[in-house]
């Protein structure tokens, strides 16, 4: 009997709960008849008249004392803000409030999609740190840590103004005219735009302004996103004063200046209105402002510190040197590929107006090409080397992310899993081919994932732009929308090749010589003693993991008797 | 070595920013555009990694 009455109790609960469920699913009420076919079409234009505003119902102060838990009522006319309160609620206040309303979406979508960036900086510390050995955790995690100080710093001091201080008004943000200052020289009889000249401190020439802190702080994670890479091809030997002197330089020139020419109004944004070439230098998101020049940065410094202690024999054959914990490694691919959605749709800095209603595109091209790199290099390896490798799926995964940032905004998704597919097999061949060949120790991929696959994603843009995408009706200056050569404009590969040159032989030179004089002044690398004994003590002074106690198979036969 | 390789790489770059007066036509600026970038290459692969890969610790036994 009182099992009974329970099992009606437990019944009775569940009815009283489903009930509002099944409510809250049936059609709220009539609904609104569709317009009458039978009206004009002028009268369904006819401008809006003050009249018009003082006839819309706004619900009386005893509606709202009652609550409002249909959510109907709230936010309505008396919400607007009124400029003159005798003159009422204007079509000018209206106008105002739609108006900051745009900037408003702009601002939000363009700061969540920045904060998603900065989460990215986790999952490059738990992706390199799970590709070193236990005694160098502490280190590598300490270098993604410091990085984005160290990054942000430079950035804050030097690095914004370079690139954002001359470009100019930005639409989605409202404005930021006070970006205005772009240091232009002539060459071949056109305006060639080196530099910004505004912003330094975010003080410097009315730099203190609501749309330049979104710019800027948008613009900052990605350059502590291209700063982090070098980290990873200089894990387990790189000093980690050096590391510091070396980051500051890379946030407060290098990457600026070539962020400047792409995307500060420089001189390869201008390719399409000074020489014709396409809209000029195109890059949606950054496979080339962001990770081939950290990949080529990373390339430098790979190459001045040399390979660990160990990879190679003596007749150069590498050897495997084993990642401490996969799942670190995973876990951080995993946490790249979130923030990769603030990354790419955060790119339009904005979500309202001018074409912006591409981000739900630009978002479903970043997860094909995710998809078909990881399939890409799962597959590759798969066949190649008879196993799935779990790192190097990730670091396909990686690689079709890196090389649709570029072209996201501008391909459709066949063309992004393409461009995807064929990042996840290329990054493949190119670790064997750094490691085996050019004898270059990358630790964590950093050189094939974000340098040449960045540089892939450049060319991509050049070849698979579709010609569909219209940002306000012109890209860098030059009206229409941007098309690859498969699409019928050959000259915008030739603005993107330019663009890979750049990086190549300009950028890496830059981040080279840096890299070459603080070796020469300072030393680049670690002791040999330090780093056969883990850079987590010399380095850091305490060790990641200091339960440890790494025992030799000798010792483990011992004890167990 | 490794100065000569900074300065080829580096010329690699201008020869592409040359290809901007050098050629009118697409084909043509795109051809000096690709070979800027074989002569960085080059710079960065054959001359400054073979400088680094001479002295690498693995060869110091």
């Amino acid at each position: 009997m009182k099992e009974l009455r329970n099992n009606l109790l437990v019944l009775a609960i569940a009815v009283l709960c489903c009930a509002p469920i099944g409510w809250a699913q049936a059609p709220a009420g009539p609904q609104a008849p569709p317009p009458a076919a039978s009206t004009p079409p002028d009268a369904a234009a006819k401008p809006i008249v003050e009249t018009d505003l003082t006839a819309i119902p706004v619900p009386s102060a005893d509606a709202h004392a009652k609550g409002d838990p249909d959510g109907n009522s709230t936010g309505n006319a008396s919400d607007v803000t009124v400029a003159d309160p005798k003159k009422g609620l204007t079509i000018g206040d209206v106008a105002n409030q739609v108006g900051q309303n745009k900037i408003a979406i702009n601002f939000v979508w363009t700061l969540i999609t920045g904060y998603l960036v900065m989460f990215m900086q986790l999952g490059f510390a738990l992706l390199e740190t799970g590709l070193a050995r236990a005694k160098n955790a502490n280190h590598t995690m300490m270098m993604n840590l410091a990085v984005y100080g160290i990054g942000m710093f430079a950035y804050w001091l030097i690095g914004f103004a370079i690139q954002m201080g001359g470009v100019g008004a930005v639409a989605n943000l409202g404005g930021t005219a006070p970006l205005s200052a772009e240091f232009t020289t002539t060459l071949f009889g056109k305006p060639f735009g080196l530099f910004g000249q505004h912003g330094f401190l975010l003080m410097h020439k009315g730099t203190y302004d609501v749309g330049v802190m979104v710019l800027f702080l948008f613009q900052m994670v990605f350059m502590d996103t291209g700063a982090t890479i070098p980290t990873g091809a200089a894990i387990e030997r790189w000093k980690f004063s050096a590391f510091a002197v070396t980051s500051f330089f890379f946030a407060a020139l290098t990457y600026p200046l070539f962020a400047n020419w792409a995307w500060g109004g420089g001189w390869l944004a201008g390719l399409g209105t000074n020489f014709g070439l396409g809209k000029g230098y195109c890059d949606f998101a950054g496979s080339g402002v962001v990770h081939a020049v950290g990949g080529v940065s990373a390339l430098a410094i790979a190459m001045i510190l040399g390979p660990r202690i160990g990879k190679f024999t003596r007749d150069g054959r590498p050897q495997v040197i084993l990642a401490h914990d996969i799942v670190l490694v995973i876990t951080g691919c995993l946490i790249l590929a979130f923030g990769w959605f603030g990354f790419n749709p955060g790119s339009t800095l904005g979500a309202s107006g001018n074409g912006n209603l591409r981000i739900s595109s630009v978002a479903v091209n970043t997860m094909l090409a995710s998809a078909t790199g990881l399939l890409g290099a799962m597959f590759y390896m798969w066949k190649v080397y008879k196993k799935p490798d779990a790192s190097m799926t990730g670091n396909g995964f990686l690689a079709g992310l890196v090389a649709i940032t570029a072209p996201s905004g501008f391909v459709n998704p066949v063309g992004a899993a393409i461009i995807g597919l064929v990042a996840g097999v290329l990054v493949c061949i190119s670790v064997a081919f750094i490691e085996r060949t050019l004898k270059i120790d990358d630790p964590v991929g950093a050189v094939s994932v974000h340098g040449v696959c960045g540089l892939w994603g450049v060319i991509s843009l050049g070849l698979f732009a579709d010609g569909k995408s219209n940002y306000g009706g012109a890209w860098n200056g030059v009206n229409g929308s941007v098309t690859g050569l498969f699409y019928g404009d050959a000259s915008q590969l030739v603005a993107q090749l330019i663009g890979v040159a750049t990086i190549v032989g300009f950028v890496f030179t830059v981040s080279f010589l840096f890299a070459w004089v603080i070796d020469l002044i300072m030393g680049q690398r670690a002791s040999a003693k330090s780093e056969l004994e883990g850079l987590d003590l010399p380095e850091m002074g305490a060790m990641a993991y200091p339960e440890f106690e790494l025992k030799s198979p000798s010792w483990r036969a011992d004890s167990n008797g | 070595m490794i100065p000569i390789g900074i300065i080829v790489t580096f010329l690699g770059f201008v020869i592409s920013l040359l290809s901007l007066t050098l050629a009118s036509s697409v084909t043509g600026r795109m051809v000096l555009v690709l070979l800027g970038l074989a002569v960085s290459l080059f710079g960065i692969l054959g001359l400054l990694n073979r400088a680094y890969n001479k002295k690498a610790i693995w060869k110091q036994g």
